[in-house]
């Protein structure tokens, strides 16, 4: 069992997020926003992150830049979910910007729950 | 004064001898010319101020006005007047003194008919000599008027016209350009004549565009277009179309650059991208929220559910994935439009994508007992493209061909080195597209209706946007097809360098 902190705007992925990673037995911590997500991230120390990049506040770049350049929270691995996708690679942010943010994966949403589990256990183990 | 016509030729004949005006006016009518007679130097003198006379015949001893004083007067008003003086002296004192004074000519008295012919038709030759001079003169002072007229008339127009154009010589100096250009193009002066394109304009790509128009050696050559964007950050566009002047032996003379501008047209196609890119953003998230949370109950991670709701909720799950492959393309169609399409090529070798994108359809095509006849050339070269853009392309045309192709039929993909290109064919054996459909199936949004169309799932997005791709890979492809018979199509994208 792993502590797993999701952070999204949409209510709607939180919640399906959460069911699909509790039904694996997974403790899952729930943020809002960017801002919520760091502040969740920093007080929580959990062992993985899944994160939105399309946030009002804060986007998951700027989160993810954020806690991968403090050396506390650098080692927590990240999963980047977005909607932006392309069949174009050069074009899509999700590609390009998660390697500039040294995200530890990434993935599209939406996202099957098989898939999605797969994917952080995979983290987990790095 | 000019005569037009040499039957009106009168001519006037002044001496005080009645014997002599009598004798001159019937031989000179006896040639067929017009001839009056006065009998004193003011009398002659009233008759040419009321008539029209072109050749005087004027005696110099006269009572009363002299001839010589007659000849004075007449050279003043009638400077055309051709005047042949009969002097009876026959001195050449007294010719030399008239001659000085204006005559044409002279004839001694007494004098024998012939010798009288002879000088009148001298001078009449001189007459119609002078008025063929005078009507080639006229002539060429119309057509030079004509031309002057032309050209003024060519000018007003170029510089009244909204489009700016810019002429050059073979060098690329401006050779004349109109003040709409100067306007487009922000300058704010005018050209100086024989200045060179760069120097007045200081745009690169646009100097560059005219020397290749001045260095094509083709004749069949038509010139070539660009869209300059104005501006940093561009505030406005314009196109220009350049197209080489030739002599009638095809040698490039110089160059004509018309200037359109498109900044309207940009702005529409701008909002129209940003409304496209808003709505499929705007329609994506909430798209995605529904199918993930519906994968929580299909997984039976919420409760379980039976096989009929299992069944009903899968399908519900593929329209809405049908949705998000639309939106996924519209998106990807506006950024091939805005131009943001940063081409990342590199080798790409066809025959794993292919490979791929027959595997991807491998299950609904078993499903229809399609027969998959794919015959790659092994030789065949490598491509330099965008990957993805490549996938696309072959996934959307081998996704079309089964999607298209009722139970039973076949698919078949052929791909093979073609000179420079690359030759990839994907034919089925599908329903076909109808004669009046064809031009039409690139143009965004378009879907046939028809009875089979309408089972079928499809955006009329998958073929612009293969067109958007290989357009930008400088290829083509074209389409042949037969209704009920079936569609193939073939693109042609030029080989990588290997």
């Amino acid at each position: 069992m792993a502590k797993i902190l999701i952070v999204d705007d949409d209510p709607d992925i939180v919640e399906s997020v959460t069911i699909m990673l509790e039904n694996n037995n997974h403790k899952v911590i729930q943020a809002y926003g960017g801002i919520e997500g760091i502040e969740k991230a920093k007080a929580e120390k959990p062992d993985a992150i899944i994160l939105d990049v399309m946030m009002p506040d804060r986007d998951g770049y700027e989160v993810c830049r954020e806690l991968k350049s403090d050396p506390d929270y650098r080692d927590i691995p990240i999963l980047l979910l977005t909607a932006v996708v392309s069949q174009i690679p050069s074009t899509s942010y999700t590609h390009r910007m998660g390697m500039e943010t040294e995200a530890d994966d990434y993935v599209d949403k939406p996202v099957e729950p098989g898939e999605l589990v797969r994917l952080v256990e995979r983290l987990l183990q790095k | 004064m000019v005569m037009n016509k040499i039957k009106e030729l009168h001519i006037l004949v002044i001496d005080d001898e009645k014997i002599m005006r009598d004798g001159s006016e019937r031989i000179l009518k006896k040639e067929g010319w017009d001839a009056t007679t006065a009998e004193s130097g003011d009398k002659g003198l009233e008759l040419i101020k009321t008539g029209d006379f072109h050749i005087l015949l004027l005696d110099l001893m006269m009572p009363g006005i002299s001839g010589m004083d007659v000849l004075k007067t007449v050279r003043q008003t009638h400077p055309d007047l051709l005047v042949i003086v009969i002097t009876g002296y026959a001195t050449i004192e007294s010719a030399v003194e008239a001659m000085k004074n204006g005559a044409y000519d002279f004839i001694p008295k007494p004098f024998t008919p012939d010798q009288l012919r002879i000088v009148v038709r001298r001078a009449i030759e001189k007459i119609s000599l002078e008025r063929e001079a005078e009507l080639l003169r006229l002539e060429r002072e119309k057509s030079l008027r004509d031309i002057a007229n032309e050209k003024s008339r060519t000018l007003t127009i170029i510089s009244h016209m909204a489009d700016g154009l810019i002429v050059t010589d073979q060098e690329g100096s401006i050779v004349l350009h109109n003040p709409a250009v100067t306007r487009m193009l922000g300058l704010e002066k005018k050209a100086p004549p024989g200045k060179n394109l760069f120097a007045w304009t200081q745009k690169k790509e646009l100097s560059s565009m005219v020397e290749e128009v001045l260095k094509s050696r083709d004749t069949e050559y038509q010139g070539t277009s660009m869209e300059l964007a104005l501006g940093e950050p561009p505030g406005s566009f314009l196109m220009a179309h350049s197209a080489p002047v030739r002599s009638a032996q095809g040698e490039v003379l110089g160059s004509v650059t018309i200037f359109h501008d498109i900044t309207c047209f940009k702005e529409l196609d701008q909002m129209k991208s940003d409304f496209v890119n808003m709505v499929s953003h705007e329609l994506r998230s909430p798209l995605g929220a529904m199918r993930q949370k519906l994968s929580l109950i299909v997984d039976g991670l919420i409760g379980d559910i039976n096989e009929e709701q299992k069944q009903v909720l899968a399908r519900v799950k593929s329209r809405i994935d049908g949705l998000l492959g639309m939106i996924t393309n519209l998106l990807d169609l506006s950024r091939i439009e805005d131009g943001r399409l940063v081409q990342q090529k590199e080798r790409v070798l066809l025959p794993e994508i292919i490979e791929e994108a027959v595997e991807l359809m491998a299950q609904e095509a078993d499903g229809k007992e399609l027969k998959f006849d794919v015959t790659v050339d092994s030789r065949i070269s490598p491509v330099h493209a965008d990957r993805q853009s490549m996938e696309t392309v072959v996934k959307n045309l081998v996704n079309n061909a089964v999607k298209y192709t009722p139970q039973g039929g076949s698919v078949s993909i052929t791909a093979q080195n073609c000179g420079d290109f690359i030759e990839i064919k994907v034919s089925d054996t599908g329903v076909g597209i109808s004669k009046e459909n064809l031009p039409r199936i690139f143009d965004k949004f378009y879907r046939i209706r028809n009875e089979y169309t309408r089972k079928v799932v499809g955006s009329g997005i998958g073929l612009p946007l293969v067109k958007a791709i290989i357009d930008a890979h400088l290829g083509t492809i074209t389409v042949k097809s037969t209704p009920e018979k079936g569609t193939s199509f073939t693109v042609l994208l030029p080989r990588g360098i290997s």
